[in-house]
């Protein structure tokens, strides 16, 4: 691991185990990867190829069977890795008795964020995702993409090093994707390593710098967006499947 | 801390935004009105009273202990559910601290509860209506007695082989439940004398040791009551007080003791009961022999059950957060309850089975199941808040202090600390 390192990965497998606990799946099968500051990287893969299994065992979530898996140096269920990490997982998953502004309020108060300071970082985020309208109204009333703004916020107000996102355009409309994909690379530039998923191969073209391909837990091809070949989706379709099972893999999504 | 109360917030407001405090409030309050017209008493002022006071409190207790139960094993087992656990999880929070706040929280809501049913209690008792302490005599242990009794127990020939062959820690048991059960005989003109130890802050002379009274059950298990005369007396090393007990068809007497003048011989903490009846009479000195002093006023005996309580909420909730981090709710809360009907039960298993010299072995694995679960539970199961309230009867303070360091503190973090070794070990999928 060099100096840069932010995510490091080797070697990690993850066996899910039955009740007896004989294994079922290996969902992520001797697995190394390494993301470096400030990139975008992205993980690829179709459904079950185990990109939520990685970000669960970069997050501390769930522990590696075999290998080896550290954060800024540290195990990732570290409390001072953890103070570096935003997450936006695959779905929302917000409290549905609170309103977007307490939602926002209440994880920055978990990274520790004192009460003046909490309420000014949460007022820019609502400010930054367009919900200061609604700012009073709990989220249990919001459509699927203004919870996932807010979901966004929330990741973003502990001001991580490392922000990881699952399927964060997932639910928005052409203009809310557009707007977290600048967003994205705003953040990237401003030093922040990002790490995402998504099955939307445009999406990782348009934001990352690298990307690995991940295919039944292994990975089938790594590196810059660029040295894949011309069009990542030719690419991807090569390394695991012809075009018709992804397309319904992509509708059954 | 900024976390813990971030997290004790979130929880306490989910409590009440979903509606369950106001719901077990008007619940609660309604229950302390109905209660008296339910349970109308045995016709005596003082039945109807003690009535009142343990069937309305302790059944909005004993709701919220079901309730804060059943919300604490859903509280991690349902947000694990939902997955909204994990966004708590991998921010900079300690796990521990996840199950503590949360513990806190409905810890705190039923605490509410409990103090709105409460001030409905204090509005129609009389504040100032003294309880008293219950003295016991001062006895050795029946582990003591039991040890002093087992050499001779096991050369008695009348004692069966299959005793004499027994594991000396099983005969001991069974000693010791005896000792506890051992009957006295009183014979006629005789005098029994039990020792008894006042606190210090009872020992303050005669305002002090007014209204004192000594307790006594002359009686079996199968309830023969006995003509019983004789003079009681007790020496609290400055005065002597006495009373005369004649003639009594009940079988529980409390006898007032008052001043009288004191010759002869003095023992100071002797309570002496000398028997002027027809025929000897028999009472066991663990059970059947208490002094009653005369202690604060039912609201400082209130405020005490309610710490006691409360802090019987903190255990009840820390262990279902416990099991709530192992299982999934639905199991987690099948064995919450059923641990706390094994825990209700098993005092009474044991006493209707105190030994198990039976050679079958499934009996002997369930006593010594039961025996650990009521080791384990004794702090919880041998404080009786709510009948001490409503006998006037003094929740002591080293009680309430004790309760409060074991069940309030000390389990909460035990269980805070076996949840945070559980929790990542679940899966999160």
């Amino acid at each position: 691991m060099n100096g840069d390192s932010v995510i490091s990965i080797e070697g990690a497998t993850k066996t899910f185990r039955d009740f007896w606990l004989r294994p079922t799946v290996n969902a992520v099968d001797g697995l190394s990867l390494e993301v470096r500051k400030g990139e975008v990287f992205g993980l690829l893969g179709p459904n079950g190829s185990g990109k939520s299994t990685t970000i669960k065992l970069i997050l501390g979530l769930l522990a590696p069977t075999l290998g080896r898996i550290s954060v800024f140096g540290l195990s990732p269920r570290a409390v001072a890795a953890r103070a570096k990490i935003g997450y936006l997982p695959e779905l929302s998953y917000l409290h549905p008795f609170l309103t977007a502004r307490e939602t926002i309020m209440y994880y920055a108060g978990l990274c520790n964020l004192s009460r003046s300071v909490a309420a000014e970082r949460t007022r820019e985020l609502l400010k930054m995702v367009k919900l200061e309208d609604v700012s009073n109204r709990v989220v249990s009333g919001f459509s699927k993409g203004m919870a996932r703004r807010v979901a966004l916020a929330s990741a973003l107000v502990g001001k991580p090093e490392l922000l990881i996102l699952d399927e964060p355009t997932s639910g928005l409309d052409p203009v809310s994707t557009k707007e977290v994909k600048t967003l994205v690379k705003a953040l990237a530039k401003n030093g922040m390593t990002v790490l995402m998923t998504s099955h939307l191969l445009a999406d990782a073209e348009d934001v990352c710098d690298r990307v690995m391909i991940l295919d039944r837990g292994k990975s089938v091809a790594e590196g810059r967006v660029a040295e894949l070949g011309e069009s990542l989706e030719e690419f991807f379709l090569a390394k695991v499947g012809n075009a018709d099972e992804f397309v319904l893999a992509d509708f059954l999504a | 801390m900024n976390s813990f109360w971030r997290i004790f917030s979130l929880e306490f407001t989910a409590f009440v935004r979903s509606k369950s405090l106001a719901m077990l409030l008007a619940a609660s309050v309604a229950w302390m009105f109905v209660a008296p017209i339910v349970f109308g008493g045995d016709g005596t002022e003082e039945g109807a009273r003690q009535l009142t006071v343990h069937y309305s409190l302790g059944g909005v207790a004993a709701l919220l202990s079901v309730v804060l139960l059943s919300s604490a094993t859903g509280s991690i087992a349902a947000e694990r559910a939902s997955r909204r656990l994990q966004l708590t999880l991998v921010r900079p929070v300690r796990y521990t601290s996840i199950v503590i706040a949360k513990t806190a929280a409905l810890t705190f809501a039923g605490a509410i509860v409990l103090a709105a049913a409460a001030c409905v209690e204090l509005v129609r008792q009389p504040l100032s209506r003294p309880c008293r302490h219950v003295l016991s005599p001062v006895l050795p242990t029946p582990q003591e007695e039991a040890r002093a009794m087992y050499e001779a127990f096991v050369n008695d020939p009348s004692t069966s082989d299959a005793i004499k062959k027994t594991k000396k820690s099983v005969v001991l048991r069974f000693l010791a439940q005896r000792a506890f059960d051992r009957y006295e005989t009183v014979g006629t003109n005789e005098t029994a004398v039990w020792s008894f130890a006042l606190p210090r802050d009872m020992a303050l002379g005669a305002g002090a040791m007014s209204g004192m009274c000594a307790r006594l059950r002359f009686t079996n298990d199968y309830d023969m009551r006995q003509d019983v005369r004789g003079w009681l007396a007790f020496d609290d090393g400055e005065s002597l007080w006495s009373g005369c007990v004649s003639n009594i068809t009940k079988a529980v007497v409390e006898v007032p003791l008052a001043a009288s003048p004191a010759d002869g011989e003095r023992t100071p903490g002797a309570l002496s009961f000398r028997n002027e009846g027809k025929s000897g009479l028999m009472l066991r000195p663990r059970r059947d022999v208490n002094l009653l002093v005369r202690a604060d006023g039912f609201g400082w005996n209130l405020l005490r059950a309610y710490f006691e309580l409360v802090a019987v909420f903190a255990l009840l909730v820390s262990f279902g957060m416990f099991l709530g981090s192992a299982l999934g709710r639905p199991v987690a809360l099948f064995a919450a309850i059923a641990a706390l009907v094994v825990s209700e039960m098993s005092p009474s298993v044991i006493e209707q089975y105190p030994d198990e010299l039976e050679k079958d072995a499934i009996d002997a694995i369930g006593l010594h199941i039961t025996r650990a679960v009521a080791a384990m539970t004794h702090p919880v199961s041998s404080i009786e808040p709510m009948a001490k309230l409503a006998e006037d009867t003094c929740v002591e303070r080293r009680e309430v202090v004790r309760v409060l360091v074991a069940d309030m503190l000390l389990a909460p973090l035990v269980f805070a600390f076996l949840s945070s070794l559980v929790m990542p070990r679940k899966t999160y999928d």
